[in-house]
């Protein structure tokens, strides 16, 4: 996902996360002194502007601080300097005017809510989302890998030069010829990308509607059984008035029929709708469900003839570690079962091996030490 | 067990391994008799020659009249040693495994190795303190020395490589106890046994293991399987019940040859397992200082010119190492290619 991250875009994980959109609502909001409403700054993905204010927060031009005025609000001109509300009104009302840092002519309007503290930052997001929006290709419209990486390479060069103000004309102009020559791919893009966040957000009402959906079947099957049972207990009332058979037998018939009921319900409903929901989930992806292939070795280990008892030994060896209540000698996962088909299997090891004679078989050769030996 | 095995069917269950029979025990430490007598005899000769012509070249003559120890002699002088580690292993109370794992290791690296090259009683250390790590009963060499007196970590540690090769790094071992210790828990389960049978029993099977025990002063383990071993000493003091469980796992007609093996065992087992006199031992030790290979006895004119050499050699392997090394342009090798890279990461 190299492009969206270019990009600068939140990419979500799966549709399960949809609903983080709408918790954040503990985003400050500041209380502006000015009666401009100034835009922009970098949104969140929930599309709010998380202002960065601190208290050591200073306008640089007229010096005022957060001590002497709780409400200041710092924003951050076109040409990336900081200044406050007021001065902000004070200098700008009248028309474009210069900027006090570095005489740039700066407009009212272009002031932006600071997000970042580090302006660096800020101004490096901005650039990125601009030309985002131009330089939009995806994978899939390169026919190599090669073009693609020439392609990324490309518009990070244009980025770099643009956040460090190198060549900024050539490089506008680079913008500009990009623009004009894949405008329509440029547009088809804009196109396929909101169609992807159209379909997350489908995906994601599709789950609720889903929970909604069952949550609502719960309520109308407690609703239904309550119903029920209140059927019953008037039936058993009448039979009672109008019967002349013995009251305990009558009631335990009903009884049987009530738990019967109530039997075939929960079967025919409930895991229902849970593997609707799983087959929802899982459309799309085939996974293959390989069966499992313990090791296969070719050696014996005696299981023909060594028998564990399940009832346990009469064992003085082990009688330390099984009287041992607190298990501290069992600490490590010792079991004396284990310690005991250890035993029994070495009791079996090579029983019937006959031992070998005569001298057929090569002799290892005493080589003196060998350690000193030369190499082969 | 009590299952009574109908006999295993060797068409049902192909060819399959029985799980001793791939160990390093079954495969590379198991011999005959007459070949371990032949291996000892040879190697002995093979020592004697060495060290022969050894003493010749840095003192012509002077070999004439050194008595060099036979292969008997220096199996005595190994048995000694080994008689000594059940001592030391009390001393540190190290389970029984560990005492039973450094015998087979002496055993084994004298095998390979001549008592005149290297003396039997710091490989005996040796062993031991090799064994406390391949059991899983680990010490400090600190602690193992200062509890030894005489002893100091680099006479343990000195010749532990050469005894890890020598053992052909198979640490592995199959103890008999253990078989042992299987037969008797296997014993409850045969039919028609009385409820307190093994409660009631537990000075005879002491009296087993003691035979097992014993048993590792002589060359079984390295001639039979530990299972034939265990059911030796078993039926030595169990006779009626040994049958029975035999009986219950094998088809008759297999019966007499495993028989015959424990029959055989039995015999060195009550005949041949005594220590060797101490007497003996010492005469034998005494002679082993005057024909002790001088090339390993530190600060010797041999064991200063043996270094020499082996020093030399390991400077001219050294050189040629250099040179090759210099041939190449580049120790990390010839610069990279330029190829593509292949960036994955975007799906």
């Amino acid at each position: 996902m190299a492009q969206r991250w270019l990009q600068g875009k939140t990419v979500r994980k799966g549709a399960a996360g949809g609903s983080s959109a709408h918790t954040r609502s503990s985003t400050p909001q500041v209380q502006s002194t000015s009666t401009t409403v100034f835009g922009g700054g970098v949104k969140d993905p929930s599309g709010r502007t998380a202002e960065f204010m601190s208290m050591d927060d200073q306008c640089p031009v007229c010096k005022s601080d957060r001590y002497l005025n709780p409400k200041l609000r710092l924003l951050v001109s076109s040409c990336y300097h900081k200044m406050c509300e007021s001065c902000i009104d004070r200098l700008y009302t009248l028309g474009p005017a210069p900027c006090p840092i570095c005489d740039n002519i700066l407009r009212k309007l272009a002031f932006t809510p600071q997000t970042f503290e580090d302006l660096g930052v800020e101004k490096e997001v901005a650039i990125r989302r601009r030309i985002a929006k131009d330089f939009n290709k995806r994978r899939e419209d390169f026919d190599d890998l090669r073009a693609f990486n020439d392609y990324l390479q490309e518009v990070e060069d244009i980025a770099w030069n643009l956040i460090h103000n190198i060549d900024v004309p050539a490089t506008e102009k680079r913008i500009a010829d990009y623009r004009a020559t894949n405008a329509a791919l440029i547009t088809l893009n804009i196109q396929r990308e909101e169609a992807y966040i159209q379909s997350l957000k489908e995906q994601e009402e599709f789950e609720r509607q889903e929970r909604e959906y069952r949550a609502n079947e719960a309520r109308k099957a407690v609703t239904e059984e309550r119903e029920e049972r209140e059927k019953e207990r008037q039936e058993i009332i009448d039979r009672l008035e109008t019967s002349d058979k013995d009251a305990a037998k009558l009631v335990a018939k009903q009884r049987e029929k009530a738990m019967k009921r109530t039997a075939t319900r929960l079967a025919t409903s409930g895991y229902g709708d849970m593997s609707r929901l799983l087959a929802h989930r899982n459309r799309g992806k085939v996974v293959q469900d390989l069966p499992h292939v313990p090791l296969q070795d070719n050696i014996d280990c005696y299981e023909t003839k060594v028998h564990v008892r399940m009832d346990g030994y009469d064992d003085f060896f082990s009688e330390a570690v099984r009287k041992d209540r607190e298990g501290i000698m069992r600490g490590g996962g010792y079991r004396v079962e284990e310690a005991w088909g250890r035993a029994l299997r070495c009791a079996m090891a090579g029983l019937d091996v006959m031992p070998q004679s005569g001298l057929e078989t090569p002799a290892i050769l005493g080589d003196g030490d060998i350690a000193m030996a030369p190499p082969a | 067990m009590a299952v009574p095995t109908s006999s295993p069917d060797p068409a049902a269950t192909p060819k399959k391994t029985p799980i001793y029979e791939a160990s390093s025990q079954y495969n590379n430490w198991r011999f005959s008799p007459e070949r371990l007598e032949v291996l000892r005899r040879t190697m002995n000769e093979a020592a004697v020659t060495a060290i022969r012509r050894t003493l010749e070249t840095h003192e012509p003559g002077s070999s004439s009249d050194v008595s060099f120890l036979t292969a008997d002699e220096e199996h005595i002088l190994v048995k000694h040693y080994i008689t000594k580690i059940t001592p030391l292993c009390g001393l540190f109370s190290f389970p029984e495994e560990l005492a039973a794992t450094a015998v087979s290791y002496m055993k084994r690296f004298y095998l390979k190795n001549t008592v005149m090259d290297w003396h039997p009683k710091n490989v005996m250390l040796t062993t031991l303190f090799l064994a406390t790590k391949t059991t899983n009963n680990p010490i400090s060499i600190e602690k193992y020395t200062q509890r030894i007196r005489g002893t100091n970590p680099s006479d343990v540690l000195d010749i532990e490589f050469l005894v890890c090769q020598s053992l052909g790094f198979e640490f592995a071992v199959w103890h008999a106890h253990r078989a042992l210790w299987g037969i008797w828990l296997d014993f409850q389960d045969l039919p028609n046994m009385p409820a307190d049978w093994a409660s009631t029993r537990k000075s005879q099977y002491e009296e087993a293991l003691e035979h097992v025990r014993a048993s590792r002063l002589s060359d079984v383990e390295l001639i039979y399987s530990p299972s034939q071993i265990a059911l030796a000493a078993m039926s030595l003091v169990f006779p009626a019940e040994s049958d029975t469980w035999l009986s219950t796992k094998y088809p008759a007609e297999s019966l007499h040859a495993i028989q015959t093996v424990v029959e055989t065992i039995k015999t060195i087992m009550t005949q041949a397992c005594k220590a060797p006199e101490v007497e003996t031992v010492r005469n034998v030790d005494r002679r082993l200082r005057t024909c002790k290979n001088p090339e390993k006895v530190v600060g010797s004119k041999a064991y200063l010119a043996r270094q020499a050499e082996d020093e030399r050699k390991d400077a001219e392997k050294r050189a040629r190492k250099a040179e090759n090394v210099t041939q190449d342009d580049d120790p990390f090798g010839s610069e990279m290619k330029d190829t593509p890279m292949d960036d994955d990461d975007d799906d």
